[in-house]
């Protein structure tokens, strides 16, 4: 998500400068006032919880009596559990399968959807209402669109679809994997046809007297001009991929199932703190999470280059 | 008061009492069967926990008592002496009575299509191999034999819960609750599971078991459409098949106990289940008198009793002969005779596994059924993983 | 050569296009047609066939219930955070564009590192806080921590914004003798509409529709907001497939009225932030 930090571009000589010497002092007084009731409702319930967090990891707490001193067995437990790092290897493996599976759809749906028309509009609207469901209600509706006796499959000509799509071992994982690019891809595609949208005409113009036919164009001029697009939307779709929980917990009734072949780490928190109630090594595995979300982040933003809203801001 | 949403009657006992106390009144709050365990959880953590809360009895409630959460009840304050003693048992620890039954028996039984077993020329099976040959013939007549929600998991933990019990006796499960983990290594708990897997292997479940949701509806509808031969369900099912499908309970519905084994060390009659729902005191109640005054006489009252047997469900009260003898629909008094005498004759009535152990353990125990169940991990295996989770 | 490329090209998003139409239509035209179907027609019809005896019983069944609470408590909540993150997060945004001090880089930095925190993994210490402020299971046990989880983001798409804005015009406030908070309100606020519109487009579509907030921070009933009603339905109507769809409907309705409305402002607030 650090990517939003891209669309500034700042010029330095654009921003508004500190006030002068003017009253600078009640100036920096209401400054801090105004930032004040941000910082404090994010600190409480972002940055505190951040420690809380690895405070709670080395607790013990079922979440019914008081909370005691553990040491490290949470961790030792959390590390040596196999269960541990199959949800950490199926977590890696939703966010990199999805990314796959939905770049080249969304780009191919923006493109789609790029140039002005009606037909293409009413394209639009229709890919749009995905967008409009809570990952509950789309959870819900696949759960039962999906049951082999009674779903989709029981329509004539779709028996091949009466499978235990969300039963199998083999195929649950996948099949999530689907359902999150439903929800998904319109996001994505909206993303890639603002790209689009923005490229300079004169390019195309300059390229049609260069006598360049439509695959010259695609390669030459769309393709390279939605590069930050595309890093935007990878860095959504690959950081937000830690954030599956609600369809997941929905389309397996809770359980990350079947057995734990869908059980990917915020659910495999869940459970432990939630239903198992041992919130110290759930505590443990939601600082996996963190750690694994600002390594993520981190890489994305250095890979891209995007830390330059830091550097100007500490060139200033 | 908490109790699950599907317990219209008991609201109704609810309601009697808040009509004769107009001053101190009892809020019931409704809630749905997955999450209710959790709130009520996270609700005694933020000591925001009701009154009166409804519980299965077993491992998750006395983790409450242990925890000093919950009042003991004597006879003389909510008149213990009118309910079964062998249900009274699940909310039994250390010789203390901490609830009070508040609704039918729930013994686990076996459903099965009448019409869909005569097509394919079957008999109700009577053991386990029948259940076998007949799992064979259904299978040849292209039926799906067995329906099973193993989506939802604990379904399936039915069958090892019976299987268990007809192998190995009641002991072997009673040591396990009791807190002895090495138990789930014992030679019964792997034979069991042996079963479980052998029926799978030989498709008693179908090809589509693992997709099926029990919350879906999706298990119900298999039996009562004729998909599906037979299903192995607590007696809330009755209810939801008067529901769902009333003319199909009026001519094809059948029920038997779960078959026996021959060989096993455990008594045929033998049953599991859910012996009944229990409300419980909040230790910390301000209103504890009310709250008795409700148990003692609101309760599994007579209006009650007489409630739950319309509604096809046993309630846990002693001498109901008469009353059986009373009901009017035909179809009812079978079924109600059924499971009365079912649990009247059962020198054991096994709590479900998921209950009877503490919290802890039931999310391992159903994630085990079920990849014993999937053949993800072998008989062997899921004794060593239990008594490991157990420790 | 090029042209056959082209027409390869042409039929490939065409093809994509007609399979992702069908794939996105199909099933929200199940979950409509499954809604009017009564129970049997359910279990034993063609499940993509027009129901043969439509019916709005299932549409009545949910009404019947506490729908409009859950409602109610969905605008409730939506409304309040959007409301208490917009202020917050113009302020702050304003503060961190107009003041380059150390102070002011830190309390960047810290956002930037919140967009990286999943919100799942700090939920349990959030759960412990809520309880100890005597919050649980109350709206506004909602409302805080989502706020909270939406500032980063909003915070970003503001600064990103206010930086635009030309300085020449602040310094003619500044020369007028404004102080700050006038300049926040009759400066940075009419000029950040765009942004702000997005962010709220934004944040209200992400509260609206959040649910592990809910599911662990509420409780009662009358306290649910509509994608935890939904999980309540199904243990409700259970047996009911038709029922739930038809609460699948009711709950995306308000959503679609306001795409109807506001389409293009929902669109653009969408993406805005990101590709601008």
């Amino acid at each position: 998500m650090t990517t939003v930090v891209r669309t500034s571009r700042p010029v330095a000589s654009h921003r508004a400068r500190p006030g002068t010497a003017r009253g600078g002092r009640r100036r920096r007084y209401s400054g801090l006032l105004m930032a004040a009731p941000a910082l404090l409702l994010f600190g409480l319930f972002g940055l505190v919880p951040l420690v809380g967090v690895l405070v709670l990891s080395l607790a013990r707490w079922d979440g019914l009596g008081s909370i005691g001193w553990a040491g490290l067995t949470n961790w030792t437990g959390v590390l040596t559990d196999g269960a541990t790092w199959q949800a950490l290897w199926l977590t890696l493996k939703v966010m990199v399968v999805s990314w796959l599976v939905q770049t080249p759809l969304a780009l191919a749906l923006g493109l789609f959807q790029a140039p002005r028309g009606r037909l293409r509009a009413l394209f639009a609207v229709l890919w749009f209402l995905p967008l409009l469901l809570s990952a509950v209600a789309i959870g819900l509706t696949w759960q039962a669109l999906l049951d082999p006796s009674f779903g989709i499959g029981a329509a004539p000509g779709l028996h091949w679809l009466a499978k235990p799509l969300l039963g199998s071992p083999d195929l649950a994982l996948y099949t999530v994997i689907f359902v999150i690019a439903w929800q998904f891809v319109p996001f994505h595609a909206l993303l890639y046809q603002a790209g689009v949208r923005q490229i300079p005409v004169s390019l195309y113009e300059a390229a049609a007297i260069d006598g360049a036919g439509p695959v010259t164009r695609l390669l030459r001029i769309t393709l390279p001009q939605l590069k930050y697009t595309f890093v935007t939307s990878s860095t959504l779709m690959l950081v937000g991929s830690l954030t599956y929980f609600d369809l997941i917990y929905v389309l397996s009734g809770g359980t990350g199932g079947p057995g734990t072949a869908t059980r990917v780490l915020p659910l495999a928190m869940y459970i432990t703190g939630f239903q198992v109630h041992d919130m110290g090594r759930a505590s443990a595995i939601a600082t996996l999470l963190v750690v694994f979300g600002l390594a993520l982040s981190l890489l994305t933003t250095r890979l891209s280059g995007f830390t330059r809203m830091d550097s100007q801001q500490e060139g200033m | 008061m908490w109790a699950l949403n599907d317990q219209t009657i008991l609201k109704d006992s609810v309601d009697a009492y808040n009509k004769d106390h107009p001053d101190e009144k009892i809020t019931l709050r409704l809630f749905a069967g997955d999450d209710y365990k959790q709130k009520l959880r996270v609700a005694f953590g933020a000591n925001q926990a009701p009154d009166i809360f409804f519980s299965w009895g077993g491992g998750a409630l006395d983790d409450y008592v242990k925890a000093g959460k919950v009042d003991t009840l004597s006879d003389a304050q909510v008149d213990l002496l009118r309910f079964t003693p062998s249900v009274l048992k699940s909310a039994t620890f250390d010789g203390q009575v901490y609830g009070v039954p508040a609704n039918g028996l729930a013994p686990v039984v076996l459903y099965y299509n009448k019409k869909v077993f005569k097509d394919a020329g079957v008999e109700a099976p009577k053991s386990y191999d029948d259940l076998l040959t007949d799992v064979k013939k259904l299978k040849g007549a292209g039926v799906t034999p067995i329906s099973l929600a193993a989506n939802s998991k604990w379904p399936t933990l039915m069958y090892l819960e019976y299987l268990l019990d007809r192998e190995g006796g009641s002991d072997v499960f009673d040591g396990i609750a009791s807190g002895n983990a090495a138990g789930w290594k014992d030679a019964s708990v792997t034979a069991a599971n042996t079963r479980l897997q052998e029926l799978a292997k030989a498709g008693a479940f179908g090809d589509n078991a693992s997709s099926v949701s029990y919350d879906q509806g999706a298990s119900t509808a298999l039996l009562y459409t004729g998909k599906a031969g037979m299903e192995l369900m607590g007696t809330w099912e009755y209810a939801n098949l008067v529901k769902a499908a009333p003319d199909f309970v009026k001519k094809d519905l059948g029920y038997v106990a779960f078959p026996s084994l021959s060989g096993g060390k455990g008594d045929a009659k033998d049953i599991v289940g859910n012996p009944s729902n229990f409300l419980s005191l909040n230790s910390k109640s301000k209103n504890k008198s009310a709250a008795l005054t409700y148990f003692k006489n609101y309760v599994l009252n007579d209006s009650q009793v007489d409630a739950y047997l319309a509604a096809g469900s046993v309630p846990p009260v002693n001498k109901l002969d008469s009353k059986l003898a009373a009901v009017k629909s035909a179809d009812d008094k079978k079924w109600l005779t059924f499971v009365y005498g079912l649990v009247q004759n059962s020198p054991n009535f096994q709590l479900s596994w998921d209950q009877a152990l503490s919290s802890d353990q039931a999310d391992p125990l159903l994630t085990n059924v079920d990849k014993s169940f999937l053949r993800q991990i072998t008989p062997e295996q899921f004794g060593t993983n239990m008594s490991k989770a157990a420790q | 050569m090029s042209t056959v490329v082209a027409t390869l090209r042409r039929t490939a998003t065409g093809g994509a296009t007609l399979v992702w139409t069908a794939l996105v239509v199909v099933p929200l035209y199940w979950v409509i047609v499954t809604s009017l179907r009564g129970q049997a027609d359910f279990t034993t019809g063609n499940p993509l066939a027009l129901p043969g005896h439509p019916t709005l019983d299932n549409y009545r069944t949910v009404l019947d219930g506490d729908f409009t609470t859950y409602l109610l408590n969905s605008v409730i909540v939506t409304v309040a955070t959007v409301a208490i993150v917009m202020v917050v997060a113009l302020m702050a945004a304003f503060s961190i564009v107009r003041y380059t001090n150390p102070w002011s880089r830190l309390t960047f930095r810290l956002y930037l590192l919140g967009l990286a925190i999943p919100l799942q993994a700090v939920i349990i210490p959030v759960y412990l806080l809520i309880i100890r402020l005597h919050m649980y299971d109350s709206l506004l046990a909602i409302v805080l921590p989502s706020a909270a989880f939406a500032l980063p983001v909003t915070v970003m798409i503001l600064v990103s914004f206010l930086r635009d804005v030309p300085r020449s015009l602040f310094e003619a406030m500044v020369v007028d003798g404004a102080g700050d908070w006038r300049m926040l309100f009759s400066l940075a606020a009419p000029m950040a509409r765009p942004a702000l519109v997005t962010v709220a487009v934004y944040d209200g579509l992400q509260v609206w529709n959040g649910f592990l907030f809910p599911l662990i921070l509420t409780q009662s009933g009358d306290k649910a907001v509509l994608p935890l009603a939904l999980t309540l339905y199904r243990g409700q109507f259970g047996i009911n497939v038709p029922a739930t769809m038809a609460a699948v409907v009711l709950s995306t309705l308000p959503m679609l009225v306001v795409f109807v409305l506001a389409r293009r402002q929902l669109v653009a607030g969408l993406t805005a932030g990101f590709s601008k």
